[in-house]
């Protein structure tokens, strides 16, 4: 198991894209890891020079409004996104595992229901039901986190139901249930590994929605608040001084979409080698 | 004249390669085999011995991933692969599949498009050929293959017709085309038992009405020796034996050939007695 | 016949039910609001003859399913109440806004047809790996890494520094003069059609794909047809389904691309009118507002849904894919 487990990271890896995206999302995971424990670059929230200064020796990536540092600013910044989005995520995959695999196993009535009420959440477009969830809950983390799994749920759910349902009817799990096996251990043992794949392509992709999601709310307002800070609430700022500054623009941006690119082809690679189809031409 | 006695298919010291991950696979390792016209040809083996891997290599049909590697193959008169390792230019491929030979497929219901009426895309590929035909033309060729009302049948989808019925209105298709040559691969794999003696003689009958020169792949051995000519034994990319019918199958000298004659003359027991 | 009818009206319950549970969802999750409802429309200052005055006045009074029945029941005839902020009936200013939006969507989904659907089937046709070599991967993901929050503001930023700068001007005139709408909305249109092109490419690429290697396909190439043939007969038609579905979850992204959108240019349509309506609490607007995004949502889906069948009659048969 350990082996081939080993195997196929490494053969994903031998495809250069994929080893890109990997090396970038690892130094933006580090970069942020290092500064929150250690704030080598200096401290986020400290008012240090002037006001809207250009990147110099001292502040690599300029200053912001009000004379912070933007380096340790951005730092932050990477490392609460990439959290907010990480935990939503986990717990998306959690939820939706859970309810998917029931849906899918049971079939009937009971997956009716859930598929009709995962349909209703599927009504509402990504980023007015995640400001909705925002303005109950009040902005801050703990909405950005809520948005994004109500946003993420809906398709993840579906995706496993799915999936959870075709290997429902395998010959294996047939039999399993024929000779008598717990039905939590059929669940957990068959039905389980059957999703797996699916599972963490949709997980991959889901990390750059709630990237997406967070990045917006923030810009709305209804994301991360000051004095945190957030790629989405920096490019924000960055928009507001984008005349005057334009650095405050540039870095975030470059960081946001690296990491939302980085996370797409890491998705794209699982999904080619997890689901895997056949290629043909017309001729 | 002399052009009928020229073999149909020839085929010399073939090899035929994947690219499998991590290496290659060989499908053909040096096939030599010489098919005449008005032959009705039986190629047998095991699933993985090569035999629709040489059956596609006929008309050009490889996967992407597969090579011709060394060898020669041409049918009908068109040069697939030289020795020299040229290869028939894709039009050329296409007017040999297109005025010359005809597949059946192994799974009869998916080698029909699923959105289009049945009459309709039986026009659609008949105008593709070049001999466009009227609805009552098709209902002929229809009621050829034992469809009883052709009219009705022409107006339904595919999901609506019996995998039996699928198939007949796919080898009336093939054979409306007036090939030289058709070639069955496993063309009652996906059919119900009771239906597929039914399907294979209407093959045969279909195929010496109108001249065809038959290639069927199969693992039925019994209904190889009822409805061909001669046979073929493949085993790892190789023909291990060929010859009459009557004698490759009931007493072959090949070691593998009689392995497999014998186990699926059990097989074939085993199967008929549930 | 009678089954294809019979699933239809089987979709048309279940948009029933998905709008049903919509609707619930909008109405109870505003009411869920720290500080109850009262206080934010009435502001934290009221006093408690205020709240009483208020509440009878608004209905507050009644039970929650009370009041969400008098809603929906208002909603459903298009008496979306009135505006807390600006005492203005919110269908007035919906129907002002609703053509500007619904002009923006257009013409983003113009383009995510015009060009993302033919560079899907083009590519798709063309491709020799599912994912594509490098350079595809690397242009298809930078087009749906890119958010409009940040498109819009960097086309922004170019456009006020090469030219005098950007605006839509009023509402009135917008609707007043439909060349010029669509004229001035020709930048923001890019933006949200943005990454809806590249998410359309991406589909429809991989669903023409799944269709060349399906045996009918297969069948037609072992006929010798030829491919702008096998193309125009088999390849779209077995495509259309997904791409019709597709395009039913691209006006999600519309409707939410449009909050953005809209908000970056400074243009008065549905998607701003909610976010305004959010920031001063004005929960009559994002209620309607919030509704209407839904609906168009589980409607143009139904829609399509039904479609879907006239085109590939499987859809709506017992063997559904």
């Amino acid at each position: 198991m350990m082996t081939s487990t080993k195997l196929f990271v490494r053969r994903l890896l031998k495809d250069p894209l994929m080893l890109g995206a990997v090396a970038v999302l690892g130094v933006l995971c580090l970069l942020a890891l290092v500064a929150a424990v250690v704030p080598f670059a200096g401290n986020p929230t400290e008012i240090k020079g002037m006001r809207l200064s250009p990147p110099s020796a001292e502040y690599p990536l300029g200053t912001d409004s009000i004379g912070r540092s933007l380096l340790p600013r951005l730092l932050e910044g990477i490392g609460v996104t990439l959290v907010i989005s990480a935990v939503a995520v986990l717990i998306t995959a959690v939820v939706s595992t859970a309810v998917g695999v029931v849906a899918g196993y049971a079939g009937g009535w009971t997956r009716e229901i859930i598929l009709r009420v995962v349909d209703v959440f599927y009504a509402f477009p990504a980023i007015v039901l995640a400001i909705l969830v925002a303005a109950v809950a009040g902005p801050g983390r703990p909405a950005a986190i809520a948005a994004i799994v109500l946003v993420t749920a809906p398709l993840m759910v579906r995706m496993i139901a799915v999936q959870a349902a075709n290997v429902a009817y395998r010959d294996f799990v047939t039999s399993a249930r024929i000779s008598g096996v717990r039905l939590p251990v059929i669940l957990v043992r068959h039905v389980l590994s059957g999703v797996a794949g699916t599972l963490a392509v949709q997980v991959t992709y889901a990390l750059a929605v709630g990237i997406l999601v967070e990045g917006g709310l923030s810009f709305l307002g209804y994301g991360a608040q000051l004095p945190e800070s957030s790629l989405g609430l920096l490019v924000q700022e960055g928009v507001v001084y984008m005349t005057a500054a334009p650095w405050m623009l540039f870095a975030p941006v470059a960081a946001l979409v690296a990491s939302i690119l980085s996370i797409t082809i890491v998705g794209d690679t699982l999904r080619d080698r997890l689901e895997p189809r056949e290629v043909r031409s017309l001729t | 004249m002399s052009e009928q006695s020229e073999p149909i298919v020839a085929v010399d010291g073939l090899v035929a390669e994947y690219d499998a991950r991590g290496g290659v696979a060989v499908a053909l390792a040096g096939v030599d085999l010489r098919i005449s016209r008005g032959e009705r040809l039986g190629i047998v083996g095991e699933s993985g011995s090569g035999k629709t891997t040489l059956a596609l290599a006929l008309g050009g049909l490889l996967p992407g991933n597969c090579r011709l590697s060394s060898g020669v193959v041409s049918s009908c008169g068109t040069t697939v692969r030289a020795g020299d390792g040229r290869t028939a230019r894709a039009d050329e491929l296409r007017t040999l599949r297109r005025e010359k030979i005809a597949f059946i497929a192994q799974d009869p219901a998916a080698s029909l498009d699923p959105t289009t009426r049945i009459g309709r895309q039986f026009a659609v590929a008949m105008k593709a050929q070049g001999r466009p035909m009227t609805p009552d033309e098709i209902d002929e060729a229809l009621s050829a293959v034992r469809i009883e009302r052709p009219g009705e049948v022409r107006r339904l989808y595919p999901h609506q017709v019996s995998g039996g019925m699928a198939q007949r209105i796919a080898i009336a298709m093939a054979v409306a085309r007036r090939p030289q040559l058709l070639i069955a691969d496993e063309p009652t794999a996906a059919l119900d038992v009771e239906v597929r003696s039914e399907v294979l003689s209407l093959i045969v009958r279909l195929a010496a009405e109108h001249d065809i020169t038959l290639i069927w792949v199969s693992h039925d051995i019994p209904a190889v020796r009822r409805w061909c000519t001669r046979a073929v034994v493949m085993n790892d990319g190789r023909v291990v034996e060929q010859g009459p019918v009557d004698r490759v199958l009931v007493e072959p000298e090949h070691p593998y050939a009689r392995e497999l004659v014998n186990a699926l003359r059990a097989g074939a027991g085993a199967g008929e007695q549930r | 016949m009678s089954g294809v009818l019979r699933w239809i009206l089987t979709r048309l319950l279940v948009m029933g039910v998905t709008l049903l549970g919509a609707s619930l969802v909008i109405f109870f999750a505003l009411r869920l609001l720290p500080g109850g409802y009262e206080s934010v429309v009435l502001g934290p200052l009221a006093s408690e003859e205020q709240r009483q005055a208020a509440a009878e006045r608004w209905g507050l009074d009644q039970p929650l399913w009370v009041q969400y029945w008098e809603w929906a029941r208002g909603a459903l005839t298009g008496d979306f109440g009135i505006s807390l902020i600006s005492q203005v009936p919110v269908l007035d200013e919906l129907q002002l806004r609703m053509p500007v939006t619904g002009t923006l969507a257009l013409m983003a989904l113009a383009a995510a047809v015009l060009v993302g659907v033919p560079l899907g089937i083009l590519t798709g046709l063309r491709s020799t790996r599912r994912s594509g070599g490098a350079a595809g991967r690397l242009v298809a993901g930078l087009g749906i890494s890119i958010p409009e929050f940040v498109l819009g503001p960097a086309v922004l930023y170019v456009v006020s520094v090469r030219m005098s700068g950007f605006g839509v001007g009023s509402l009135s005139r917008l609707t007043e003069d439909p060349v010029g709408l669509v004229r001035a909305l020709v930048l923001p249109a890019g933006v949200l059609a943005f990454s809806c092109v590249a998410v359309t490419a991406r589909t429809t690429r991989d669903v023409v794909m799944g269709v060349l290697v399906e045996p009918h396909i297969t069948a037609a190439v072992a006929r010798g047809e030829r491919p702008w043939h096998i193309v125009r007969h088999h390849v779209l038609r077995n495509s259309a389904v997904p791409i019709l579905t597709l395009l039913g979850t691209i006006t999600a992204y519309l409707l939410g691309g449009a909050v953005i959108v809209e908000t970056v240019f400074n243009i008065p349509g549905i998607g701003s009118y909610m976010i305004t309506g959010l920031g001063r609490q004005d929960y009559a607007v994002v209620q309607a507002s919030v509704l209407l995004a839904a609906t168009l949502f589980v409607v143009i889906n139904a829609a399509l849904e039904i479609a879907a069948t006239f085109v590939d009659p499987r859809v709506s048969s017992k063997g559904r894919r």
